[in-house]
């Protein structure tokens, strides 16, 4: 399994104007091997051109990306990104959006069924395997988009938003099945958020991005009070009403809120 | 149906209100429309004109896809081709397709040629235009995942681009076959021995309006069974859509 390192990275756009803007100043963070980790920021804050400069769709302009200590360049097999409104492939059923990655590489024909077959049991998705996207609700569009990232079996899984797009129902029951998979199938999890319970409730660690340029805010350990209460075996609703819980996701919200104060 | 039908008999020959040699009564088309299904009307029957028609349009129709689209869709994916090619388009564009019979005509003589060539202009730009805005409207974010999960430039292009664009360019097929059929005929009016533009040509000169009527309806009709075409090869190629 591999890590992710962000040494020094940073980003500015020039705009059409010709007027340069920083997005994202000096972040330096590794995400461990196995690791889950959220980043939560001001919408702004540079998440997604994080997210997309480890997935090898932008470059930095500072710094370096690494993943398993080869500098990133461009999109690679050992990444997989998970977007938020699903982009799935309209015109593929579910069981072709699921192939779809195996397929780029070359495996064999057996070698995709069995997988696709494998994810459509692991996401409860049998009934829907020849359905197109549109005729499925956002909450199995999303198992799907989710389906065809693990395909690939990548060592790192970006994820932009995944459930922001879903119903408040639909967002938890889809927080605790990530749980389940990344219990069966353990990832390097990059995972980027607006809602701080969804980030609290997920991750090993926490990182907060500061607005104006982007930078990192503070980084908040989750991973030990998961182990000591094992959270990732209690259902959701239990783990929210814990003490220990609500502690973590007030300290964050805190630190989010100073970042969204005005003038600060 | 009926109705109309009813409509028609009572305003021409039922009380007169239309006079017979500007619009021709049911009865009379009849009789035109035998006249020209048997011994047949300025060198031929219905069947033969409305296929020596139909035939240039499919072909016109062949020749402008197979290359329409693909200059739609390579101007869509380069921003060099499009500021290569845009130029010459808008140069083109406001010359109707008619106003290139004289010279198609120098240059290939009055045979079916000249006239797949004037279909040709005509039927192209609806394809260039429609495939150039499908490939260029992509969706990024698509185009994003395919890459993302392994996908190379061709497969992007064949599994992400062209699809996507895909009801744009049946779009611009039907407007391109309708563009077609508009076009064969006025050249067909111009010179021409055989086809549905010479029939209504005869009758304009014979004085004939229930013959004009029967050609003109032919027009349509074919113009819409080939429309109907397709729109069912469009429901057959897209069957994600709704
Ligand atoms: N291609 C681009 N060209 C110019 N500016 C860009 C580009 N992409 C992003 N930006 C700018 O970078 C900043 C950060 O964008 P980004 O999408 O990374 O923020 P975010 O934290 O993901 O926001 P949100 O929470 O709303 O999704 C924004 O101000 C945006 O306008
Ligand atoms: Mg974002």
């Amino acid at each position: 399994m591999k890590d992710i390192r962000f040494d020094g990275v940073g980003k500015t756009f020039t705009t059409r104007g010709g007027a340069a803007c920083v997005v994202l100043h000096d972040i330096d963070l590794t995400v461990q091997a196995r690791e889950f980790v959220a980043v939560v920021g001001p919408s702004g804050s540079g998440k997604t051109t994080l997210l997309r400069m480890a997935a090898g769709l932008d470059q930095p302009s500072a710094g370096e990306v690494r993943v398993g200590g080869r500098r990133v360049t461009g999109p690679g097999p050992d990444r997989a990104v998970v977007f938020q409104h699903f982009a799935l492939f309209p015109w593929k059923t579910v069981r072709q959006n699921i192939a779809f990655g195996l397929r780029c590489q070359g495996a064999s024909r057996a070698r995709q069924t069995v997988a696709v077959d494998r994810y459509l049991a692991l996401m409860g998705l049998d009934d829907a395997a020849d359905r197109y996207p549109s005729q499925l609700s956002g909450g199995m569009q999303q198992r799907v988009a989710l389906a065809r990232s693990y395909a690939i079996e990548p060592d790192v899984l970006l994820m932009d938003e995944p459930f922001g797009a879903l119903d408040a129902q639909t967002r938890t029951v889809m927080q605790e099945e990530l749980i389940r998979l990344s219990r069966q199938e353990p990832r390097t999890v990059l995972f980027i958020t607006h809602a701080v319970e969804e980030a609290v409730y997920l991750a090993d660690r926490v990182v907060v991005l500061a607005h104006d340029p982007g930078r990192l805010r503070e980084i908040v350990d989750i991973g030990p009070t998961r182990a000591a209460e094992a959270w990732n075996t209690r259902p959701i609703h239990e783990v929210m009403e814990l003490p220990s819980f609500t502690h973590l996701r007030t300290r964050l919200w805190r630190l989010l809120r100073d970042q969204i104060r005005p003038g600060n | 149906m009926l109705v109309v039908l009813g409509l028609w008999w009572t305003l021409t020959s039922g009380c007169g209100l239309i006079d017979p040699n500007r619009f021709p009564d049911p009865a009379e088309t009849w009789a035109a429309l035998q006249q020209i299904l048997t011994p047949g009307y300025a060198g031929g029957t219905l069947v033969q004109q409305a296929w020596a028609s139909t035939r240039l349009v499919l072909l016109g129709f062949a020749v402008a896809v197979t290359t329409g689209v693909p200059l739609g869709a390579l101007m869509g994916l380069s921003r060099r081709a499009e500021s290569l090619l845009n130029p010459a388009f808008l140069l083109l564009r406001p010359i109707p397709p008619l106003a290139w019979i004289p010279l198609a005509v120098v240059w290939l003589g009055l045979g079916d040629g000249a006239k797949i060539l004037v279909i040709w202009i005509a039927a192209f730009v609806p394809c260039v235009i429609n495939t150039w805005t499908g490939v260029r409207g992509a969706d990024l974010t698509l185009v994003a995942a395919a890459r993302v999960h392994g996908a190379d430039p061709v497969r992007v292009l064949l599994e992400v681009i062209l699809p996507g664009a895909l009801p744009m360019i049946f779009t611009g097929l039907r407007l391109s076959l309708q563009a077609c059929w508009t076009t064969l005929v006025a050249a067909e009016l111009v010179g021409t021995l055989y086809g549905l533009g010479r029939v209504l040509d005869s009758a304009y000169r014979d004085v004939n309006p229930a013959m004009i009527l029967v050609a003109m309806v032919t027009v349509g009709l074919l113009g819409a069974a080939t429309t109907r075409l397709i729109a069912a090869l469009e429901r057959g190629l897209t069957p994600w859509q709704v």
